[in-house]
């Protein structure tokens, strides 16, 4: 019947149409823009100027006045290396935690939850204010703490302006942002698992390592792979974290990542086309990596 | 296996949302506006005229006079918009995109070319020729509002450079003001020992045109033209050795801090009003904002121009705006004529003083330079003495907002060579400056 098979698309019509305009038109108009020169002059103009590749040729082989291996030497290194160790580090972190969670008594386990709340909602500008500030070369907590113990001279040190040190503040601003969205999730899962099970294998002599890794994980590895998925797209975009700290606002062309990199090409420097191009070949990564996730989670599902 | 789908149907949706965050981060400039001007209210004549706003003071005041005035001379109403200047460029790439501009706009000196050269600003020269004006403007100010022969601005308010120093502090530690670079190191030097609280002159990485008088001083530049091409020079033996100097006063002299490396320039005045820094390069309208932020600062601060390398005066980045015409007005003639009112007699006089700012003709400029006011006279001497632009070049938006400058002088108060740093930033300059936009 016809009737009863356009009803359901009937009833979606309206959230579909908000997500085409708010997604899908931004999505296409980028995608057009990044095989366009858009500069200042076609932005005055009106008359954008299609130039087929030459963005995207721009991003694997230097763009003006910046080095040929830009994208690969600092670009990629700074958004696929940063976000592994900051997915790793809230995934292990956020377990820990939860499973901390499970053994504390209901006041104790409210407070634990409670204060993590309070790293989760802090918006991310406060929190990058917030490590800024104890990084602060001059008069930061990290330099009287280090100078305190001795590991640190009289003259200090500028953290910002090296390229590891200045993402490993960004990784702890990060994970310690993100962690407790991955704890409490987890936690969630952990409430699901039957009690019977662990007190089987407690019978059967199993250790506490043993029983995580054969029933835990099993039972939640969906929960993991939302959580991980969600972590990769998160801190595969990381921007404000990173723009907000000295140097990251384009002084510094050793620190940026894509989304920089991305928003540095099109507004600062009023490069759309580029900045385009930029933020497709970021979107490409994420759905790639997200479709390398999802084959493997439906994959095991088949298995099972 | 029921939850794994929904696990995975959940992961697509969060999929979908993160990558909408990630759509809006690339193309902005795509709303479509009207393509209108911003229309008046009840249809009488209006002009509207966008003001950045930085570090100057409230000027409510002037614009209520500028409005009665313009109504007075015209019988038109004047819209008076304030723009941010961090979001200036920004806004002003929008209107030309989505349309909902100025008719006139404060652009700053170093934009005027790149906007003039796409294309968005209205030739003026035959107007500014016809009035006689513009005749002893200060040849930094023209230039820089000047592209391709053509005049696409009027100097509307400039300002310069020097050196703001603790007057109580030198008297005390008997520091006479310096008036070359000899005497420059030696004052850091003698400061560096007796004030151990304080920076004798943190030297900010993100401050690029603190270091444009050494980099002139000695000779340098930041490139030059030859023919069409343009030649980056930093890497220049004269442009090194100038930045040498600059940066070890930091390095060698130890006149800075280490978080200065990252600093902008309202960080070091943060510093001088906190009793932190003897001494900051910083711009003639800041000296205010110091006693504002620090009253017991009063009658405690003085200024003097960057001194050349021997003696005199160092050239200093001469800063500023202009008052342009829109190339999308609808009313270029009224535009014109309040250009022509706000840039030349009383309003411009009353911006001035009213700002803290200076005036932009030499004739205008001259009393301030004779003026018995010790935090005025020095930067007017500096600003007619040795006032200079940046290479008057549409690119050189780009270079600026690449932070080409800066990045370099933050490697090198990080430890890079001056060598190194500067054949790097040379290069990206000279690339810039030659690209087609």
């Amino acid at each position: 019947m016809p009737s009863s098979k356009s009803r359901p698309w009937l009833l979606l019509a309206g959230p579909l149409i908000v997500i085409a305009g708010l997604l899908l038109y931004p999505i296409v108009r980028v995608t057009v823009l990044s095989f366009q020169r858009y500069n200042l002059r076609e932005v005055i103009s009106g008359h954008p100027v299609g130039i087929g590749f030459d963005n995207y040729k721009q991003i694997f082989s230097g763009a003006p006045g910046l080095p040929a291996s830009y994208l690969w030497k600092t670009i990629l290194p700074n958004t696929v290396g940063f976000a592994v160790l900051a997915v790793t580090l809230t995934v292990v972190l956020g377990t820990l935690v939860a499973l901390l969670l499970v053994t504390l008594g209901p006041k104790v386990r409210a407070l634990v939850i409670g204060s993590a709340l309070v790293a989760w909602a802090l918006p991310a500008v406060t929190g990058t204010y917030v490590w800024v500030w104890i990084f602060d070369p001059d008069s930061g907590v990290a330099r009287h703490v280090l100078q305190g113990v001795g590991l640190l001279g009289p003259e200090g040190h500028n953290w910002f302006t090296d390229r590891n040190s200045f993402y490993a503040i960004a990784l702890l601003n990060v994970v310690h942002h993100s962690y407790p969205f991955v704890a409490i999730t987890i936690f969630a899962g952990l409430l699901t698992v039957p009690t019977e099970l662990h007190e089987a294998a407690k019978i059967d002599g199993a250790s506490a390592w043993r029983r995580f890794w054969s029933i835990t994980v099993p039972l939640l590895r969906p929960v993991f792979a939302v959580v991980t998925i969600l972590s990769t797209i998160w801190d595969f975009k990381v921007f404000t974290q990173i723009y907000l700290m000295p140097g990251g606002d384009g002084v510094n062309p050793d620190v940026f990542n894509l989304g920089v990199w991305s928003y540095i090409s099109s507004i600062n420097q009023t490069k759309y086309g580029l900045g385009s191009a930029i933020a497709v070949l970021l979107t490409l990564v994420l759905l790639v990596i997200t479709l390398v996730y999802l084959r493997v989670l439906f994959k095991e599902e088949e298995d099972l | 296996m029921r939850t794994t789908t929904a696990a995975a149907l959940a992961s697509l949706t969060a999929l979908t949302l993160a990558l909408a965050g990630c759509g809006d981060s690339g193309g902005s400039g795509g709303s479509g506006g009207d393509g209108g001007n911003a229309v008046a209210k009840g249809g009488a004549k209006s002009l509207t005229f966008w003001v950045m706003k930085g570090t100057n003071p409230d000027a409510s005041k002037f614009y209520a006079v500028a409005k009665k005035e313009f109504k007075k001379q015209t019988g038109a109403t004047l819209n008076i918009q304030e723009v941010e200047w961090a979001d200036a460029h920004d806004r002003l790439v929008r209107s030309f995109a989505g349309g909902g501009g100025p008719d006139v706009s404060e652009i700053g000196t170093t934009w005027t070319p790149e906007f003039a050269a796409a294309g968005g600003l209205a030739d003026i020269t035959k107007q500014v020729t016809s009035s006689g004006m513009g005749k002893d403007e200060l040849k930094a100010l023209k230039d820089s509002a000047t592209y391709d022969g053509k005049q696409y601005g009027v100097g509307w308010y400039a300002g310069v450079r020097g050196i703001v120093y603790r007057k109580d502090i030198f008297k005390k530690d008997g520091v006479k003001v310096p008036t070359n670079w000899a005497e420059l190191e030696q004052a850091v030097k003698t400061l560096k020992a007796k004030e151990p609280k304080m920076a004798a002159m943190p030297i900010a990485g993100g401050s690029s045109y603190a270091s444009a008088p050494f980099i002139w001083g000695a000779g340098g530049a930041f490139a030059t033209k030859d023919g069409d091409k343009w030649k980056g020079a930093l890497d220049s033996k004269e442009s090194q050795a100038g930045l040498k100097f600059y940066t070890d006063l930091a390095l060698k002299d130890g006149s800075s801090t280490t978080a200065a490396s990252t600093w902008k320039e309202t960080d070091l005045l943060d510093a001088f009003a906190k009793n932190k820094a003897a001494m900051v390069i910083q711009g003639n309208w800041t000296p205010k904002t110091a006693i504002e932020q620090n009253p017991d600062l009063k009658n405690k601060i003085g200024a003097f121009a960057i001194p050349g390398k021997n003696g005199g005066v160092a050239p200093a980045f001469l800063g500023g705006s202009n008052l342009s015409v829109m190339q999308t007005s609808k009313k270029k003639d009224l535009a014109w004529k309040f250009v022509q009112m706000m840039t030349t007699g009383d309003l411009a006089k009353k911006w001035a003083d009213q700002t803290g700012y200076l005036p932009t003709t030499k004739t205008a400029l001259t009393p301030y330079a004779e003026s018995s006011d010790k935090l005025v006279a020095p930067f007017a001497t500096a600003m007619l003495k040795g006032g200079r632009n940046v290479p008057s070049a549409p690119q050189w938006g780009t270079v600026e907002g690449n932070k080409t400058i800066t990045a370099m002088l933050q490697s090198i108060l990080t430890g890079t060579s001056v060598e190194s740093a500067t054949k790097k930033a040379s290069a990206a300059i000279e690339s810039t400056l030659n690209a087609k936009s």
